[in-house]
């Protein structure tokens, strides 16, 4: 799945992570390139490894960025939480334990919560309308654009087997950081109907996607 | 204490996401403290979370890994979990729990009796959502409600019927505009319950529809 799509293009280009990225591409293999992730992450956390900290930079920051802005944040204030998030991750690597959870996510707990202490700040998220309609599929229509839509691997494909409707507020809630209250409301659905809908699909992928790995 | 009862998966990818006003957070807090299910289930959330912002079209920033490098240090900080799911005290005591909470004990608060054996504290209002502990004696029928909005009920002690469940400390029920119910306290003994709903109760029955606005339920 992973060998026909494009990766994002990375801000720091050079040749080792070329080499990786077409080790990347041929190993088809979502378990590989989390375990690649988490490797990294473990030697930034033991020997303070600057390659190893570019690499986990390069694979992270700019989807990092991206979550962030359909949160709603702009351009610069996504960019400066996303920085603070990258700082944490060098400065406080020896928190990582790769037994309670991968690379991925790590680094995504990192930036949930710096977004968390973002909106406690009262900083209040602008709804983001735009990021909606740029990272979701309309409809039912599969996205297979890497410009467009969610755009690599196994997760991609798993999101675009569940029904529209169930996709539709699991992306609602993961991309754009919506309560089920406030997706009820928006789409002036009964709380008990996006409730059944978030149910669904997380179940499905649960189910799906987890395996005695971390 | 391992709970039969739990809040929807969108309550706990909401938990997870940090998504809550505080009175649901905190009720769902509690719940998570003695509930590994619920831990795991927000830890599968996390993980969700990071394989769907790994799907996500990167966009470029105009910052870079070697400054962060140079001008930072790397530290050795005290233990500290960044996940939610491990990120909350884990403890068997629920009613002990929510004492520290409120830090007061559960008799000390202001109680006010309601009749028919039932006794209820309000702890506040928040965005929407009111805060409330009920306490009733061995037996007692509830009225029968429907609910404006959202509802999740957690036991500390005691436990209560509703239809053919039974909630027990710990259990939360989890609540919303489709559930119609009468709560009845088993005969074993008192039952002691968290609340936090959204929008006013609609009683089936005239009598507790008239004490309604006293009792800012």
């Amino acid at each position: 799945m992973l060998s026909h799509r494009h990766r994002p293009p990375s801000p720091v280009p050079d040749a080792d992570t070329r080499d990786d990225r077409v080790v990347d591409l041929a190993a088809d293999s979502a378990a590989r390139e989390r375990a690649r992730e988490t490797a990294w992450l473990e030697r930034v956390r033991d020997h303070g490894d600057r390659d190893a900290y570019e690499r986990l930079f390069a694979a992270f920051t700019p989807r990092l960025t991206a979550w962030i802005g359909a949160q709603g944040l702009d351009g610069a204030s996504a960019e400066a939480v996303v920085q603070d998030v990258m700082i944490t991750a060098w400065t406080r690597a020896r928190l990582f334990d790769a037994a309670k959870a991968s690379a991925r996510t790590w680094m995504y707990t990192l930036a949930r919560n710096r977004m968390i202490d973002h909106h406690r700040a009262g900083e209040r998220r602008a709804r983001a309308h735009d990021g909606y309609a740029t990272l979701l599929p309309a409809e039912d229509e599969a996205v297979d654009t890497p410009e467009q839509g969610l755009t690599r691997a196994r997760i991609a494909a798993l999101l675009e087997q569940l029904p529209a409707e169930q996709r539709q507020v699991l992306l609602l809630v993961y991309v754009e950081g919506r309560s089920h209250r406030e997706i009820a409301q928006e789409l002036e659905l009964p709380i008990g109907t996006v409730k059944s809908r978030a149910r669904l699909a997380f179940n499905r992928l649960r189910k799906l996607l987890e395996d005695p790995a971390p | 204490m391992t709970p039969a009862h739990h809040p929807g998966e969108a309550w706990l990818m909401d938990y997870a996401l940090g998504n809550l006003d505080q009175p649901f957070e905190a009720v769902l807090r509690a719940h998570v403290g003695v509930c590994a299910s619920c831990r795991d289930t927000i830890a599968f959330a996390e993980r969700l979370g990071g394989e769907i912002v790994h799907a996500l079209p990167g966009r470029p920033v105009a910052f870079d890994a070697r400054a962060i490098c140079d001008h930072h240090e790397q530290e050795t900080p005290r233990p500290q979990a960044v996940s939610r799911a491990h990120g909350i005290a884990v403890t068997d005591d629920i009613e002990r729990c929510v004492e520290t909470y409120l830090d007061s004990s559960l008799d000390a608060l202001p109680w006010r009796g309601v009749g028919q054996g039932l006794r209820l504290c309000r702890l506040g209002e928040q965005a929407g959502a009111r805060t409330w502990l009920l306490r009733g004696k061995p037996g007692t029928v509830l009225p029968h409600h429907t609910h404006a909005g959202s509802e999740l009920t957690l036991v500390l002690k005691g436990a209560y019927f509703c239809g053919d469940r039974i909630y027990r400390a710990g259990d939360i029920e989890d609540a919303d505009e489709s559930t119609a119910h009468q709560p009845v306290i088993t005969r074993d003994g008192e039952c002691i319950c968290l609340a936090v709903t959204e929008g006013r109760l609609r009683f089936r029955d005239l009598l507790p529809r008239l004490v309604q606005p006293l009792l800012g339920i």
